[in-house]
């Protein structure tokens, strides 16, 4: 089962996204797949509150910052994949840190592209994503081009998923397929 | 006249396309111009917005005209409220623009990630 799950900030994504992967692993082998670069305090603070979060539920952590395919190198692919986020890697590819934030297109298209290839490859994922998509800001070149990019693998991880939940308010607004919870 | 709103980049004309059957001829994309409501879809309606001062007038004076339209407008509400003057009152117009469209509706469809959820 493929679930693809978005929605504002501070919703309930995270927790109904673990609440997911911690179900359909059934006891087993079940990955928290670390996306984040952090880029200071506030980044580390944030982290260890994620961490804490899943402190219990048995998830085994497999840092991927951009080609999530290279998980499966030191995963098993039979596992449970909790991917949060697709912002995260869509950001680190489009806007890579060690190339002082230069836009990176082609970056972002295989990010994309494995992400798709990565719903395919392995029995179970739950992607997490987020919707920023609906404000009254006109925005730079790059952060409209970040927004485009995001809602494209956004569409196109919805298609591929099983299962496209939006979560507002910690309620959930079922898109497509079921929760099977 | 079908109305169908959702957030940037989420597929509105593309699920109009597969949907209504409609080709990129069919499709008036607005500006600050007139619109050419001779189309059978009228896309982008937040960019008419932006600089008419009375776009419920407008769509008002013009009733008989989009009544077998679709009409896309892009849903710009869910964000901080602009620091800019100019960006609140787009917003504030445009969203009594979408309610009344809504109102004046036979199908309102909202577009996430390119699916429909059908609000009316």
């Amino acid at each position: 089962m493929t679930y693809f799950i978005s929605g504002g900030a501070k919703n309930g994504k995270s927790t109904l996204a673990q609440d997911l992967t911690v179900a359909l692993s059934k006891g087993g082998k079940h990955y928290y797949v670390a996306t984040m670069i952090s880029t200071g305090a506030e980044d580390d603070d944030r982290i260890r509150r994620h961490i804490a979060d899943r402190d219990g539920m048995g998830f085994e952590t497999v840092e991927c910052f951009r080609n999530i395919m290279e998980c499966l190198k030191s995963a098993d692919k039979n596992g449970v994949f909790l991917v949060d986020s697709v912002t995260a890697l869509i950001q680190n590819s489009l806007f890579p840190i060690e190339k002082n934030y230069e836009m990176d297109l082609e970056a972002a298209s295989r990010c994309a592209d494995e992400l798709v290839a990565f719903a395919h490859t392995v029995r179970h994922a739950v992607f997490v994503s987020d919707c920023i998509y609906s404000d009254a800001e006109r925005y730079s070149e790059s952060t409209e081009m970040y927004c485009k990019c995001l809602a494209s693998i956004d569409r196109r991880l919805a298609k591929v998923c099983d299962t496209v939940i939006e979560v507002s308010a910690g309620q959930f607004i079922i898109h497509k397929g079921d929760l099977c919870i | 006249m079908i109305l169908i709103i959702g957030g940037a980049y989420q597929g509105k004309l593309d699920f109009a396309k597969e949907v209504f059957g409609i080709t990129d001829v069919d499709v008036h994309i607005c500006d600050t111009g007139e619109i050419d409501f001779s189309k059978r879809c009228i896309y982008k309606i937040e960019e008419f917005t932006y600089n008419h001062p009375d776009p419920i007038g407008y769509f008002q004076a013009h009733r008989e005209a989009w009544q077998d339209s679709i009409l896309i407008l892009q849903d710009i509400f869910c964000g901080v409220v602009p620091m800019g003057a100019e960006n609140r009152a787009w917003r504030q117009r445009t969203g009594r623009l979408s309610q009344y469209l809504s109102r004046e509706a036979t199908q309102v469809s909202r577009i996430f990630c390119g699916l429909e959820q059908r609000l009316k």
